[in-house]
C-alpha cells in the first residue's frame, strides 16, 4: 500500500454516498440470492399460484373463471407470494450478516449500516417482484379471465405496491429483533396486515392490505357492485392516494428502521 | 490518535471493559490478553461498533460510533471467520472497498492490488468456501487494508495461518506500521512481539499494564517471581531461603520441590543455593523465574486471577 489513491472516492456528499452504498449492497445481495437453493425456492414460489389455479379449476369441474379467478390470483400473488418472498429476503437482513460474521465488516464502513438496510430492501423488492411477476405470467397462462393483459398489468402493479410497502414493514422487526425477525414478521403480517387491515377504522389506514384492496376494487370495476358492508373494507379515495399512502408508509417505516439500526449494538458474542 | 478516558462497556450485568484510561499515539500497538479479557470489546469501541456505557473514546479527535469521518480512516479485520462463502475474495474486497466510498472500477483495482500484497492473487477468483482458513484470513485482511486507512485494527489476525503465511503477514503488517498506525489484538505474546509494537495488557476488562516492551519488562522487576528448586532436603532449603534477603514467600510442592517467591531471583541463586550446598543439601535442579515477556504476561494473568505468583 505504498501508492495510496486518495482522489477516487465517489463523493463526499452523504446523500450520494448513501445511494452508492445502497446500490452496492443491493447488487451484492442479489448475487447472493443466485444460489441453487434460493432459485429452487423462487421456482416453487413462481409455480405455486398456477398450480393452485389448476387444482381449483379441476375441483370446480372447469367452472372457475372470471372475477372469482381474479380474486384468487390477487390472494395468491400480491398477497401470498409477495408476503412469503419478502419474509425470506427482507427479514434476515441483519440476522444473516450476524450469522455469516459479515456484520462487523459492514458496521465499520462509513454509512455501512444504512447501506445494508436500504440495499437489502431494494434487493428484496427486486427479487420478490420478479418471482411474483413470473408467477403472474404462469398463473395467467392457465387461468380463465376475460382480459389477461389487463389483469396481468393490474396484478403487476399490485405486486410492486405490495413489495414496496411490505418490505419496509418487515424491515422494522429485522432491525429490532434480528434473531427472531422471521417469527416477529409473521406476527406483524397477521396482526397488522390481516387483523388491523380489516378493521374499518383509522388503524387500517396504515396497512398495505387496505391499499391493495382499495386499488384492486376500482381497477376491476367491482366498486359499483360491492355490497355496502364490503365497502367498509376499502378506502374510496382515488388510486393515486393509495399509491401515495403506500409510498409514505414505506418511507416512514424505512426511516424508523434506519434510525434503529444506526443505534444498534451487537456484542461480539452475537456474531457467529 | 486514540484518547480513552474511564472507558467502561457493560453488556447487561456482564463487564466488557472496565474503567480503562489510556492514550495511544500514532504507531503500532499490541493489545494482549487471554481469551475473554475484553480485547474484542475494546476494539469494538475503538472502531465504532459499540458505544461506551461510561467514559469516552476518541479516535482522531472524534467519537467513532456512527461517525463516517472516523470510520473512513479505520480498517478493521475481525477475529471471526468469514461466513460469506459464495463470494470470491476479489468480489468481497471490492464490495467492502466500494462501501468505503470508492467507484466500482477504483474499488476493483484496489482489491486486486491488495490481494496481490497479501499473496492471494491466484485464489482471488475462487469462492471463499473453497479456500483454507488461512486464505480467508488473508482475504479479511485485504478487505481491511484496501481503502488505505490511517489506522488498521486487527483482532487475532494470525489465527489459522501456517508459519510461512504468518511470517509473510507479520512482514506485511510491520511494513504497514512504518507509515501508518496499527493495533493488533492477540492472546499470543510472541505474535505481537514480532511486530515491534507498544504493548497494552488487558485482563478481565481492565488495562493492567501498558508501555514499550522494555517498560513491560521493567514491570517484571517489580513483580514477585518464582524460583523452583528441586533438592534432596526441601525443608532445609526452605529454611535457608527464608533467611535470604528479598524472599517474600516459600512453599513446598511435593516431596522434593521448593518454590521461592521473590522480587530478586538472583539473590536466591547467588546466596541460598551456595549456602545450601555448603550445609550438605543437594540441589538437583533450579528453574529461574521467567523474565521474558511471556513470563511477565503469565505473571500478570496469575496476579489478576488472584493466584499468588
Amino acid at each position: 500500500m505504498t501508492d495510496p489513491l486518495t482522489d477516487d472516492r465517489t463523493s463526499t456528499s452523504p446523500l450520494l454516498a448513501a445511494i452508492a452504498g445502497a446500490w452496492t449492497v443491493a447488487g451484492f445481495q442479489l448475487r447472493r440470492l443466485l444460489t441453487r437453493p434460493r432459485l429452487a425456492m423462487a421456482a416453487v414460489g413462481a409455480l405455486f399460484p398456477a398450480a393452485v389455479i389448476v387444482a381449483a379449476d379441476r375441483a370446480s369441474r372447469g367452472r372457475l373463471e372470471g372475477d372469482p379467478t381474479v380474486g384468487m390470483l390477487y390472494a395468491l400473488i400480491p398477497e401470498a407470494v409477495c408476503m412469503l418472498g419478502l419474509l425470506v429476503t427482507m427479514c434476515p437482513a441483519v440476522a444473516d450478516e450476524l450469522e455469516r460474521g459479515t456484520w462487523v465488516h459492514l458496521a465499520v464502513r462509513p454509512g455501512g449500516r444504512r447501506a445494508l438496510l436500504i440495499g437489502t430492501y431494494l434487493a428484496a423488492v427486486v427479487w420478490t417482484s420478479v418471482v411474483a411477476l413470473v408467477a403472474t405470467v404462469l398463473a395467467l397462462a392457465v387461468a380463465r379471465v376475460e382480459d389477461p393483459w389487463a389483469v396481468g398489468r393490474m396484478l403487476a402493479a399490485l405486486v410492486l405496491v405490495s413489495c414496496v410497502g411490505r418490505a419496509a414493514l418487515f424491515a422494522v422487526p429485522a432491525v429490532i429483533m434480528p434473531k427472531r425477525a422471521l417469527v416477529a414478521s409473521v406476527g406483524v403480517a397477521l396482526v397488522v396486515e390481516y387483523l388491523a387491515g380489516f378493521i374499518p377504522a383509522i388503524v387500517n389506514q396504515a396497512t398495505v392490505s387496505l391499499r391493495l384492496r382499495s386499488l384492486l376494487v376500482p381497477w376491476m370495476g367491482w366498486d359499483r357492485k360491492l355490497p355496502i358492508e364490503m365497502q367498509l373494507l376499502i378506502d374510496p379515495q382515488p388510486p393515486w392516494v393509495q399509491l401515495l399512502a403506500v409510498g409514505i408508509l414505506a418511507v416512514v417505516l424505512l426511516t424508523a428502521a434506519v434510525v434503529i439500526l444506526d443505534r444498534r449494538q451487537f456484542p461480539p458474542s452475537d456474531e457467529i | 490518535m486514540i484518547e480513552i478516558r474511564g472507558l467502561t462497556k457493560l453488556y447487561g450485568s456482564v463487564i466488557g471493559v472496565n474503567d480503562i484510561t489510556v492514550d495511544l499515539a500514532a504507531g503500532a500497538h499490541g493489545l494482549l490478553g487471554p481469551n475473554g479479557a475484553g480485547k474484542t470489546t475494546f476494539l469494538g469501541l475503538v472502531t465504532g461498533q459499540l458505544r461506551p456505557t461510561m467514559g469516552s473514546v476518541r479516535v482522531f479527535g472524534e467519537r467513532p460510533f456512527g461517525n463516517p469521518r472516523v470510520l473512513r480512516r479505520i480498517g478493521f479485520c475481525p477475529a471471526a471467520d468469514l461466513g460469506d462463502r459464495t463470494a470470491t475474495p476479489l468480489q468481497w474486497v471490492t464490495y467492502l472497498t466500494r462501501l468505503s466510498g470508492f467507484t466500482a472500477a477504483s474499488a476493483a483495482t484496489r482489491a486486486a492490488r491488495v490481494l496481490e500484497e497479501v499473496g492471494l492473487t491466484d485464489a482471488a477468483r475462487r469462492p471463499l468456501v473453497t479456500l483454507s482458513k488461512g486464505m480467508r484470513q488473508r482475504a479479511k485482511l485485504a478487505g481491511a487494508m484496501a481503502h488505505d486507512p490511517d489506522l488498521l485494527v486487527l483482532d487475532e489476525p494470525f489465527i489459522g495461518l501456517d508459519p510461512v503465511a504468518r511470517h509473510h503477514l507479520v512482514e506485511l503488517v510491520r511494513a504497514w506500521a512504518e507509515t501508518r498506525s496499527l493495533i493488533v489484538a492477540s492472546h499470543l505474546l510472541h505474535e505481537v512481539e514480532a511486530l515491534d509494537a507498544g504493548l497494552a495488557v488487558i485482563l478481565g476488562g481492565r488495562l493492567v499494564a501498558s508501555g514499550t516492551a522494555a517498560e513491560i519488562r521493567g514491570l517484571a522487576e517489580s513483580l514477585p517471581a518464582e524460583v523452583r528448586v528441586r533438592c534432596d532436603a526441601p525443608r532445609h532449603f526452605a529454611a535457608i531461603a527464608c533467611e535470604t534477603p528479598g524472599v517474600e514467600a516459600v512453599r513446598l510442592e511435593g516431596d522434593a520441590v521448593v518454590v521461592v517467591v521473590t522480587r530478586h531471583p538472583a539473590a536466591v541463586i547467588e546466596q541460598a543455593v551456595p549456602r545450601a550446598a555448603h550445609e550438605g543439601v543437594g540441589v538437583r535442579e533450579l528453574v529461574p523465574a521467567d523474565r521474558s515477556l511471556e513470563g511477565v504476561f503469565g505473571s500478570l494473568v496469575r496476579l489478576h486471577r488472584g493466584v499468588k505468583a
